[in-house]
């Protein structure tokens, strides 16, 4: 399981390094995949985690990254690159990741944290994830960034309690498939009325 | 029983309508809609009298959402009209699953089942927001998404630490319903719990629109459809808070907790209100007038539900009632104007008055009774707020409160009497002028709210 959780946020730095949105669908598909073992060896096998499984596995490694790889492949390969980060962006990720030591040492006389490996690249993934979202200039790079969070609260879900209630795991899989479905639908006709799939253009409001 | 089966089959009618919706004429589409959602809302009336009559939570909040849903639908049909371009179709489907997670949300006894309708909320109010098809609503709906997406994400960690604190009590899913984590919320250790309550309010606290989570909020309910943006801001962003208020209930931590839940509906309430009664003072768009209001009604609101009395509570439920009626008819006004007037800009909505009389009187008594003029409600809930905060001794708190709601009074006047008859002056020398001798030159100079420049 750890091995798992430790594919997941080797994944998401694999976000946070790469230009190219075709190779982020890429990551995205290997997280799904390891979300996907995670579930099955995490308990004994029962009809409700052999149903999550197969859900995850159709959601987050299948549907999701091809529904992204579709949009994405019709482009012309300047709109496949996003800009890079900025340094401050790295010094943020790795003083994130360092901050999950703490929240460790926080919450371990609590009692909640049953597997700390876990909690550490749950946690881990989800700051990244957060970082990714504010540091991302690209439109589709955002949406994975959105699903990297989600696939990060999957393994902090396990870490803190074993696994969720089945209503609550396909709860949160189809809010996010539906989610993706309507960020992927923005993005298409982002690219297309504003020429660009750069999110720093989107300057016609103030807040 | 029988309530359920009404509430699921409102949105569900609706669904089907507009599935099978080619069969009729639009305009005949949207009325079916409408007189559908008024059944629905009748049928709620009937069927949740007793718990509203008992001042149940609950059936109030079901009955404030099917009333404002019912209203949105009917000026639906006069929007429709006006925007003959938005398709009728995929419009009612996403405003049917919208209606659907506020209704989820006004009746959820569980946290988890909560947070997922609201998510759901906001991926089916963003994609109502995109279907405006103008690169303003496609940039406001994209920030509306994405940051209550991370407002959420945060919300759910806290919601992840509080099922795990219980995990052993092999509930499943009802482990986080409210009347559960009320009665063993000391197996969760205080950390925990505070832990918690910072995630959750801060989480679902940017639905809300409190600030300094809000900077989403006056660009999704400006550009949203004015039927949308009254469900929006009437009755989504009350629920949001009340969901907040549920588990802040549930989980109480001990009150020398620097981020206790009313501590923090304290502080972000307090900031929302000055936040948003300042920026209603320099606003020149119409909607996001509107919008800025509603920062500053859910900060009133979320203080409310902070100082936490049975009387603030009851104050704060009555805010939110009068707020929902006020703020989503004023949004259908709202979105009429902008379009007789062919613009959102407040200095070129001028000379409501002479022009449009009827829209006149309905916009002023919506903004009086917004502004606090007493007789109208808003101005007996917000007295009976700052009743409770002088109980509470909460006096800075207090303070500010009652200088922000001088300060907003004036706002809203000074918009609302240069839209009633700013220009008035000048368009009525132009007449006379017209009458008498060629226009000059001068009088075809634009004017700017009356003030020529």
């Amino acid at each position: 399981m750890a091995i798992a959780g430790f594919f997941v946020f080797m994944t998401t730095v694999g976000l946070l390094w790469s230009r190219n949105v075709i190779y982020s669908v890429m990551f995205l598909a290997a997280e799904g995949l390891a979300l996907t073992a995670m579930v099955w060896i995490s308990d004994p096998l029962t009809l409700a985690t052999l149903g999550i499984g197969i859900a995850t596995l159709i959601v987050k490694a299948g549907v999701i990254p091809g529904t992204m790889y579709r949009v994405i492949s019709q482009w012309p390969s300047e709109y496949r690159r996003d800009q890079p980060l900025p340094f401050w962006a790295y010094i943020a990720a790795v003083a994130l990741v360092l901050a999950v030591r703490h929240v460790i040492l926080l919450l371990t006389p609590s009692g909640i944290i049953l597997h700390r490996p876990l909690f550490f690249y749950g946690m881990a993934s989800i700051f990244l994830g957060l970082l990714l979202m504010i540091s991302r200039r690209h439109v589709v790079a955002q949406v994975a960034a959105l699903v990297a969070v989600e696939n990060g609260l999957v393994v902090l879900a396990a870490s803190v309690a074993g696994a969720l209630p089945t209503f609550m795991e396909f709860g949160m899989l189809i809010d996010l498939l539906a989610a993706v479905a309507i960020l992927v639908w923005m993005s298409r006709r982002i690219r297309r009325q504003f020429n660009t799939t750069d999110v720093t253009t989107l300057k016609f409001l103030r807040g | 029983m029988m309530e359920d089966i009404l509430y699921g089959l409102g949105p569900l009618v609706v669904i089907l309508l507009a599935l099978l919706g080619h069969r009729y004429r639009w305009e005949r589409l949207r009325q079916m809609v409408a007189v559908w959602v008024s059944v629905v809302l009748v049928g709620t009336g009937a069927l949740a009298y007793g718990g509203i009559a008992h001042g149940h939570f609950s059936p109030i909040l079901v009955m404030l959402t099917n009333l404002v849903a019912a209203t949105s639908a009917w000026d639906s049909v006069r929007w429709g009209q006006e925007h003959p371009d938005m398709r009728p179709r995929r419009y009612y489907l996403w405003w049917a699953l919208f209606w659907a997670s506020l209704i989820t949300i006004a009746l959820a006894r569980d946290l988890a089942i909560a947070w997922l309708a609201i998510e759901f909320s906001t991926l089916a109010s963003g994609a109502l927001i995109v279907e405006m098809g103008n690169r303003r609503a496609l940039e406001a709906a994209w920030k509306y998404i994405v940051i209550a997406s991370v407002g959420l994400a945060m919300g759910i960690i806290g919601i992840l630490f509080v099922y795990g604190s219980l995990r052993t009590q092999g509930l499943g899913w009802q482990t986080l319903s409210y009347y559960n984590i009320l009665h063993h919320f000391h197996e969760i250790s205080p950390i925990v719990r505070e832990t918690a309550t910072i995630l959750i309010v801060s989480g679902i606290g940017t639905k809300v629109g409190l600030a300094p989570f809000h900077t989403w909020l006056p660009d999704a309910h400006s550009e949203a459809p004015s039927p949308v943006s009254g469900l929006l801001s009437g009755i989504l962003l009350g629920l949001c808070l009340v969901t907040i208020d549920r588990f802040v209930t549930a989980v109480p931590l001990p009150a020398e907790t620097l981020f206790s839940g009313p501590h923090l509906l304290l502080i972000f309430g307090t900031l929302s209100v000055v936040v948003g009664t300042l920026a209603l003072l320099v606003q020149r768009d119409i909607k996001r007038l509107l919008a800025y209001s509603s920062i500053e009604q859910m900060g009133i609101m979320a203080v409310g539900f902070g100082v936490g009395t049975p009387w603030a509570r009851d104050a704060a439920l009555l805010q939110f009632a009068f707020h929902a009626v006020i703020k989503s008819t004023l949004f259908y006004i709202g979105g009429h104007l902008s379009v007789v007037y062919h613009t959102k800009r407040l200095d070129k909505i001028t000379d409501i008055v002479r022009q449009h009389r009827g829209l006149a009187v309905a916009w002023a008594i919506g903004i009086l009774a917004l502004a606090g003029l007493p007789p109208l409600g808003l101005a007996y809930s917000e007295w009976m707020i700052l009743q409770a905060l002088w109980q509470d001794h909460s006096t800075v708190v207090l303070i500010v409160l009652s200088a922000a709601l001088v300060l907003a009074f004036a706002a809203l006047l000074y918009h609302l009497l240069r839209g009633l008859w700013g220009g008035f002056e000048i368009s009525a020398r132009r007449d006379d002028t017209e009458n008498r001798e060629p226009a000059g030159l001068l009088d075809r100079v634009p004017t700017l709210g009356g003030v020529r420049h």
